[in-house]
């Protein structure tokens, strides 16, 4: 079963989607309306965003590709819910940079609370798995708590979704193709398989450290080739057999509107 | 999750915001991992599981080999509590935003490195209590007038006055409210003394500001 938020005729509604995609209500309403039409709005799919965990050079040749050894720790940063956006929602291009790229990365969602969680038994406290872009603003990279704040936590710059996977329906997901598309042409092309440090580790190594929650992620990292964005780009990130996620590049001015 | 928390959201600190403590770091600065010193603030996160309050214990952390570590340390803030939606707003403008005052302690593993993002030594469950109370922002009239102390066992260890600060309230919210939209209830930690104040097991710490209020906590372990 797939899960996910969405906004129909003015109602924001938690739906779930079946193998043949028919859309249910949680409350069991069956909604006439196809996955694809105009008349969704998708919202981030977990309701109750907690602490977004996302990952650094987590894939040996992204690693390279940015000119780093692989790393021997996982490089962890922390995001929240403000950079989150859905599914063919805008994000925005900063003015005055030269380098914004996509991230596309498989998003483990914590489903119950757990400290100390062994590797064996990790992957008990995953709700589900779904898609992210960790959008990343190179021209503001400084060498202090390396991704900052400045190229991480934007608002927008976190598109999730559609929907959320559940994890019984995927039970290996350390061998699914990851691609990226600008504009229709395919830029990125791996596997989860290339991940260093997997899910179960990750989420071993985090409760070692601090408390995970029902609602917490962990956003995986992204494998090589990354490309510069501008606005107008079409960006889809898709992982096999768990969703794809499209996002619209906007300029500065045009997200923030009268705010700008 | 600690649901008993003042704060909404989420907690946001401003590290190496203490003028002599970057002027006396600023040759190591200038060298590898770091080249140059930083340009803007240098911000991390204090995430939800770190919410606490005053008068908690604060859990002495253990290590991955579950033993109790070494050494802890504690760093005391002003916190800027928002009061309504902060998007994009000008310097001058920055203070009506806010909504109230309160003090924060960042207890945490003695920091090495300002490179990477320090998940293992700051995001330690029930690591940030806020409190005692916010204080409504119109009782304060400067806040980079103020200072925060932090006494250990009534032994005052620390003494910062936040006009030592590298950048001011208003210019770190106005900032930041460019990198993101604030929410009511968010706080910013603006800034900690460079040095942290060395904690041991038991240890009852006090941060305090004047006019704020007094930020009690007892160290577990002991």
């Amino acid at each position: 079963m797939r899960h996910a938020r969405i906004i129909l005729d003015g109602r924001e509604l938690d739906i779930d989607i079946s193998a043949d995609d028919r859309i249910t209500t949680t409350e069991g309403e069956v909604l006439e309306v196809a996955l694809d039409s105009d008349a969704l709005t998708w919202l981030p799919p977990v309701k109750a965003p907690g602490t977004i965990f996302a990952l650094g050079l987590n894939y040996a040749d992204h690693a390279t590709e940015l000119a780093f050894e692989a790393p021997k720790e996982p490089l962890i940063f922390i995001k929240h819910a403000n950079t989150l956006t859905g599914h063919k929602q805008p994000s925005y291009r900063p003015d005055n940079i030269e380098f914004q790229h996509y991230e596309c990365e498989l998003v483990a969602v914590i489903g119950k609370t757990g400290k100390n969680i062994r590797r064996e038994d990790a992957l008990e406290y995953v709700a589900g798995y779904t898609v992210c872009n960790d959008f990343a603003i190179r021209d503001y990279l400084e060498n202090y708590y390396r991704p900052n704040l400045r190229v991480k936590s934007r608002d927008s710059l976190l598109p999730m979704g559609p929907w959320i996977v559940d994890a019984a329906d995927l039970p290996n997901v350390n061998d699914l193709r990851l691609t990226t598309a600008v504009n229709g042409k395919i830029t990125q092309d791996g596997s989860t398989r290339d991940m260093i440090f997997d899910v179960p580790f990750l989420i071993e190594y985090l409760s070692n450290i601090m408390t995970l929650n029902p609602g917490d992620m962990i956003a995986t990292g992204t494998p090589h080739g990354v490309v510069d964005l501008q606005p107008g780009d079409r960006v889809i990130c898709t992982i096999e057999d768990v969703c794809a996620l499209e996002t619209e590049i906007v300029s500065e001015q045009a997200y923030y509107g009268e705010k700008y | 999750m600690n649901e008993k928390t003042l704060v909404t959201s989420k907690l946001v600190c401003v590290a190496l915001n203490d003028r002599a403590q970057l002027a006396a770091l600023e040759s190591s600065f200038n060298e590898a991992p770091y080249h140059k010193p930083p340009t803007q603030p240098v911000l991390y996160y204090k995430p939800r599981n770190t919410w606490s309050l005053n008068g908690a214990e604060i859990e002495w952390a253990k290590a991955f080999d579950g033993n109790d570590v070494p050494a802890m340390v504690v760093g005391a803030s002003l916190g800027v509590v928002i009061g309504k939606e902060t998007c994009r707003v000008s310097q001058q403008d920055a203070l009506d935003y806010v909504g109230g005052y309160t003090v924060v302690a960042d207890y945490s593993l003695p920091e090495q490195s300002y490179y990477r993002p320090d998940i293992k030594g700051k995001c330690l469950d029930g690591s940030a209590p806020v409190g005692p109370e916010i204080v409504a922002a119109d009782k304060i009239t400067n806040p980079d007038a103020l200072s925060v102390t932090l006494s250990v066992n009534g032994e005052q260890k620390s003494r910062f006055a936040l006009s030592g600060m590298q950048r001011g309230v208003a210019e770190l919210i106005s900032t930041l409210s460019y990198i993101m939209t604030l929410q009511p209830g968010e706080i910013i930690a603006v800034g900690f003394a460079g040095d942290r104040v060395a904690v041991g097991k038991g240890d009852r710490v006090d941060a305090a500001i004047d006019g704020i209020g007094i930020l009690s906590n007892t160290l577990g372990g002991a």
